[in-house]
């Protein structure tokens, strides 16, 4: 938004021109134009108040991408400040109370109009989780996930929470204006309605219903795009975000790089960096990163997502209650539902674990990730714990996630940890681990099935889920020592300095994952009392604490890994030896490359006959397999395929490296 | 030999709730037992511990049939 001018009256000549051209005022000298300004190029202009108008040179590009004279034609103008280089035609009843920027564009829109003290959607509560309230958060431009997630969940610090409502009041007063905006290269078209809208630099707006009480954040480098039939009202879109297709987004946040179409309706209901909703249906919930729903008949309610995708016909219900709606889930990062699967709230789902079916139980299954969650036909929820640590899906998710990140422009407001195995995660296998191991200990082998949480386990399968958490907890801890040898041997660095703490480090045996940011315990803790006693005093700070932690991470995790090293492998890193390091480089290679090979057999299933069922249509026997190369291709030639069995080789090249290394060192 | 079909056997009736008799040395545990994926996770845990072994996950879970599953866990008694 730019529209720095100095503004002038009309000369006599400029008024009686324009006269000429279908112009009226109510007051001309209330009509006030800049340096360059051509009265040819103003045309059956009604002006009403005080209006300022730019220099109206050159052309714009329009919302369809066509390049337009600049001028105003057809239309009534109430108060209006106006940029250079601004195309304004075709205005059904008039624009009132809006600064517009240089090179806007507005063309065959209804109303554009801001009331007084209008606050474009910042201050909206949007009632999270639960639609009855309690935890309301009242949304403002730039609120991240990390904000939104402590204030909506940490209900139990009354204090702090005080705190972010102040911090956050204090955004939406600042927003609080009674003149709207549409920024610098903003494209305005075949819009009805625009009420109380604020529309960022180079947002396109075009064929939308309604947009009433709302912010679209856009700049230059996240151009924002609000489409065809999109009804808003109470709202706040970050940038680079496509809200299109008839979307209905009422009460909510969408936040930045997001995609939201297709018919899908949000209500109550926060979404952050790189969302996608398309067909289904959001009621108060919290989605956090990466929440993807791609199919109708899909409602999310009432839940805590992140890095999730919804399989079709997914449901869930907060409904089981008599003095409002209380129940709330939690699924943890990483999760899939499966195609009509359903559960009755409140239930908590452990990290990176896939539900099917329809479960009528609650369950919490928090420190079972990775875990194969199933319902069995009278709704019983039955687990498989760990089950898809070597899974395809698992290993490809981890991989996509960074390579997907839409967030174009330079301001990234979700702090976002992509690791798949971290202290957090890692930390509750261990404790799965150690769970499972006490009740194999306690469990009679005439027992068929043991229940864990709400869940239950078949007996047998309990060493398995031993297995599975302890063959990942050793290749993470392994890997994180080994790969920090490797640089102090690359570095000529000596193995205990390379293996100590890092000074500033925090360490706390549980980890927390706020809305998509990984941290110790300890750090929250700290960032509790930094805001409880205001040494943090305003959302700046607030988030600049938390872009300190997020830049600690890895510090924190080597903390964590020395504390875990010690209590799962019964060694101290502090005394540890150069034919120490050998050992654990051997044993890195056994476990890692088992864990390859898992995922290279999960991968053979999509080529197995089993798989190939529906293909070779009206064909031989023969023609399934031909039809299922030519669709599918083949597994020695897979591109995952080649990427795990070169995976192999490189760590076979890498430990053999390291072993060589340290023999010279030694 | 014998008696490690026998007991192969009744562990798939047992896991996948069939009766012995509809299980042949050849019968593949998907396409003719109508094993559903998990329930090849629960024959391996339920092959473990009938003949208190440990089995090679990354071998055990290409087993396909019962003839297979047999050579398989021999290996490993």
């Amino acid at each position: 938004m730019t529209t720095s001018n100095t503004y002038k009256p009309l000369t006599d000549q400029q008024v009686e021109q324009i006269k000429t051209q279908g112009c009226r005022a109510d007051d001309w000298s209330a009509v006030t134009v800049a340096d360059g300004f051509d009265p040819g190029r103003v045309h059956d202009v009604h002006f009403e108040g005080s209006v300022k108008i730019g220099s109206l040179a050159g052309t714009v590009t329009s919302a369809s991408g066509l390049d337009r004279p600049c001028g105003i034609e057809e239309a009534t103008l109430i108060n209006c400040t106006l940029g250079d280089g601004v195309r304004i035609a075709n205005v059904g009843s008039h624009i009132a109370n809006y600064r517009v920027g240089d090179g806007a564009c507005i063309e065959d829109v209804g109303v554009i109009q801001t009331n007084p003290s209008a606050t474009f959607g910042n201050g909206t509560e949007v009632e999270v989780l639960n639609e009855g309230g309690g935890r309301e958060v009242s949304v403002f431009n730039a609120m991240s996930s990390q904000f939104a997630h402590l204030w909506c969940m940490h209900r139990y610090r009354p204090k702090f929470i005080d705190k972010l409502e102040a911090f956050a009041k204090a955004q939406a007063d600042s927003a609080r204006s009674d003149t709207g905006t549409i920024g610098s290269g903003a494209k305005v078209s075949a819009v009805g309605r625009i009420i109380d809208v604020n529309i960022g630099d180079a947002a396109t707006v075009w064929g939308a219903s309604a947009l009433v009480n709302g912010t679209i954040l856009s700049t230059d480098d996240a151009p924002t795009l609000i489409g065809d039939g999109v009804q808003a009202h109470d709202f706040i879109v970050g940038e680079g975000t496509k809200v299109t297709q008839g979307a209905i987004v009422a009460k909510s946040f969408v936040g930045q790089g997001c995609q939201v179409g297709k018919q899908f309706s949000a209500e109550g209901s926060l979404f952050f960096a790189n969302c996608e909703a398309f067909h289904g249906e959001a009621c108060s919930i919290f989605a956090g990163p990466y929440t993807v729903t791609h199919h109708k008949s899909t409602l999310l309610i009432a839940g805590l997502f992140s890095f999730y995708n919804a399989g079709s016909g997914t449901n869930q219900s907060n409904h089981m209650y008599k003095l409002g709606p209380v129940h709330e889930g939690k699924l943890e990062r990483g999760c899939k539902t499966g195609s009509f699967s359903y559960m009755m709230w409140p239930c908590r789902v452990g990290p990176f674990s896939v539900v099917l079916g329809k479960h009528t139980r609650t369950f919490d299954l928090s420190d079972l990730p990775f875990s194969h969650i199933e319902a069995a036909h009278d709704g019983r929820c039955m687990v498989v714990p760990g089950l898809n640590l070597s899974t395809v899906g698992t290993i490809r998710d981890g991989a996509k996630w960074p390579t997907r990140d839409r967030r174009m422009g330079q301001l990234k407001r979700d702090r976002i940890s992509f690791d798949v195995f971290s202290p957090m995660v890692v930390g509750r296998m261990i404790n799965g681990h150690d769970r499972i191991k006490e009740l194999i200990a306690n469990t009679d082998k005439s027992v068929d099935t043991v229940t864990i949480e709400g869940a239950q386990v078949k007996r047998v399968l309990l060493r398995g889920g031993v297995k599975y958490y302890r063959s990942g907890i050793y290749t993470y801890l392994l890997e994180k020592v080994v790969s920090r040898i490797e640089r102090a041997v690359e570095q000529g660095v000596s193995l205990d300095k390379a293996l100590a703490d890092t000074p500033g480090s925090a360490y706390s045996e549980k980890w927390v994952d706020i809305g998509g940011q990984m941290m110790p315990a300890k750090r929250l803790e700290d960032l509790y009392a930094d805001v409880e006693s205001d040494k943090i005093a305003d959302v700046a700070a607030f988030e600049e604490a938390l872009d300190t932690i997020h830049v600690a991470y890895a510090d924190d995790e080597w903390a964590w890994v020395r504390q875990a090293y010690k209590k799962v492998f019964e060694a101290d890193l502090d005394a540890f030896k150069a034919e120490d390091a050998v050992k654990i480089a051997d044993q890195l290679l056994t476990d890692q490359s088992k864990f390859l090979k898992l995922i290279l057999i999960d991968a053979g299933k999509e080529f197995d006959t089993v798989t190939q069922v529906g293909f070779g249509q009206d064909g031989s026997a023969d023609d399934v397999a031909a039809d299922f190369k030519a669709v599918r291709g083949e597994y020695d030639t897979n591109k995952f395929v080649k990427q795990m069995k070169q995976a192999v080789e490189d760590l076979n090249t890498r430990i053999e490296k390291l072993k060589q290394a340290l023999a010279v060192c030694a | 030999m014998s008696d490690t079909i026998e007991r192969v056997k009744k562990v798939v009736a047992e896991t996948l709730k069939i009766e012995t008799s509809m299980i042949k040395d050849e019968s593949r545990f998907v396409e003719d037992l109508g094993a559903e994926s998990i329930q090849s996770v629960e024959l391996v845990a339920a092959f473990e511990e009938e003949f208190d072994i440990e089995m090679d996950e990354q071998g055990a879970l290409g087993v396909k049939d019962v003839g297979t599953a047999v050579t398989f866990i021999e290996k490993h008694l």
